[in-house]
């Protein structure tokens, strides 16, 4: 891709995207109705869910980068396995942080060791490692490979915490699709959204929470250019230098 | 030394034979003995894997009874998760030994010259170090069945032992591969392995302790755990399988 058509896509995704996290929030703290039993903490939801749900599609593309890369070692690829990342981190770190401040008012305690909260935990650890493992490796390709590697064994924590709380009793309700049985038993509420309004405000969110994603990652790309465009003049000048003294 | 002369000495069979699959699943076969075989050998003479996860283990076990002396009860509740935790340390241990000896003595090197699927190398790998932790399991269960009188002789908790070590062991060596190539080789290890395998472990350690009181747990007490221990280590075979020769070759 060009640079001015990162450049000028990069600054499309920017403004859409702060236009669409204003809707968002006169979304959910305006329009969106008050949960009965719950009140107005109930509005976190729609931060945790698209968040929680972004996170997971972030460390997808992760992977899908990291195969890329594999099949054909390009930076574009490692540039974008390492933004999804990033960005993965920071929802899935939003989504930990609502939940738990969710936590206090609907289960009278910041944090259990229940399944999903355990699995997301592990999730979060497991990409915080990615970063040890790049800063240990020096060598460009190496470190695209390796990483490229870890980021495809890494999800099966995003599928083991995606599928947890439908195997295993938990006291984290399922929003998409039917929970087991055993775990139903220990829902404290319905996970069904009782007005459209609701459905929509979340559909909302989440669509706002993904076009945030695009923008950050085509931020990071044009960022990752820049790092390398520099350090390219950097060795140039050291090259002059070197050949002038 | 004794890692060339023992490559010598097994069967070895190269994929030269194309033309019929059954031809070639053996010559694989070969190739996987050839190397689990090889593993043995060097860890006969040598002693090194073993030798440290067995007296690390030791060791901990006993930390862990002083620590938890005063609360008998305590420690007999929570001791799958600690047999867990020991099996974790020590074959972290185990693995990091195991394949920076490997890559130290530049045998690995030789291994990638020979014309062999990287995936047997892998499978070969795994095969050797699983052997190696359940052997060291063997005699961890009497001395936990000891000193908390639990009853770890069940055969079923023996299997879900087995599986939960499967895919450690799986996850294991691909990260430990790619660990002993960086910088802070020791350090990287833990810090990747522990996190990732605890899906598995955690399910294991689950099942585990549901098989420790008076009666047998329901089928349907444990199968979700169990699903989950396998599902994991299917996945991780497979991803271990398909990437491993990104991790060792140049």
């Amino acid at each position: 891709m060009k640079r001015n058509h990162l450049n000028r896509l990069t600054e499309i995704f920017n403004w859409s995207a702060i236009l669409m996290v204003a809707v968002t929030m006169l979304l959910i703290f305006f329009w969106a109705p008050t949960e009965r039993t719950m009140g107005d903490v109930q509005r976190i939801f729609y931060f945790h869910v698209g968040a929680g749900w972004v996170s997971m599609v972030a460390f997808l593309i992760a992977l899908v980068g990291g195969v890329l890369y594999l099949r054909r070692p390009s930076p574009l690829w490692d540039t974008v396995a390492l933004a999804s990342v990033e960005i993965g981190l920071a929802f899935a770190t939003m989504n930990i942080a609502s939940g738990s401040i969710w936590g206090r008012p609907a289960w009278n305690t910041w944090w259990i060791w229940s399944p999903r909260l355990t699995s997301v935990t592990v999730m979060w650890l497991v990409y915080v490692a990615y970063f040890m493992l790049r800063g240990a490796i020096e060598d460009e390709q190496k470190r695209g490979r390796f990483s490229a590697v870890y980021v495809i064994v890494g999800f099966v924590t995003v599928l083991m915490t995606f599928f947890s709380i439908r195997f295993l009793r938990d006291i984290h309700p399922v929003l998409i699709g039917e929970s087991s049985e055993a775990a139903q038993g220990l829902q404290e509420f319905e996970s069904g959204l009782d007005s459209a309004r609701m459905g929509i405000t979340l559909t909302v969110t989440t669509l706002t929470f993904s076009l945030l994603y695009v923008a950050w990652l085509f931020n990071r790309i044009r960022l990752q250019r820049m790092l390398d465009e520099a350090e390219r003049l950097k060795m140039q000048v050291i090259d002059r230098l070197q050949r002038s003294t | 030394m004794t890692n060339k002369e023992s490559l010598l000495t097994p069967p070895v069979t190269t994929s030269h034979s194309r033309s019929q699959p059954s031809a070639r699943s053996r010559a694989y076969l070969g190739t996987l003995a050839a190397i689990v075989w090889k593993e043995v050998r060097v860890e006969r003479h040598t002693r090194r894997t073993l030798s440290v996860m067995l007296v690390f283990s030791l060791a901990a076990v006993v930390v862990f009874n002083f620590a938890l002396e005063l609360e008998l009860d305590a420690a007999r509740r929570v001791s799958s998760g600690l047999l867990w935790i020991v099996i974790l340390l020590a074959s972290t241990l185990g693995l990091n030994r195991s394949l920076a000896a490997e890559q130290e003595a530049r045998s690995i090197d030789a291994l990638l010259i020979a014309p062999v699927d990287r995936s047997a190398l892998y499978l070969g790998k795994v095969i050797s170090v699983l052997l190696f932790v359940l052997l060291l399991e063997a005699i961890l269960l009497p001395l936990f069945i000891a000193f908390f009188n639990k009853p770890y002789w069940r055969p079923q908790v023996i299997l879900i032992i087995i599986l939960g070590t499967i895919g450690y062991i799986a996850a294991g060596v691909l990260v430990a591969s790619m660990s002993i190539q960086t910088r802070t080789r020791d350090v990287l290890l833990p810090v990747l392995l522990l996190p990732l395998s605890l899906p598995a472990v955690l399910s294991a350690a689950t099942a585990v302790s549901a098989f420790m009181g008076p009666e047998l747990p329901t089928w349907s007490e444990v199968q979700a755990p169990i699903a989950l221990v396998i599902a994991f280590d299917i996945l991780m075979l497979t991803a271990g399988l398909f990437t491993y020769h990104y991790v060792v070759e140049e």
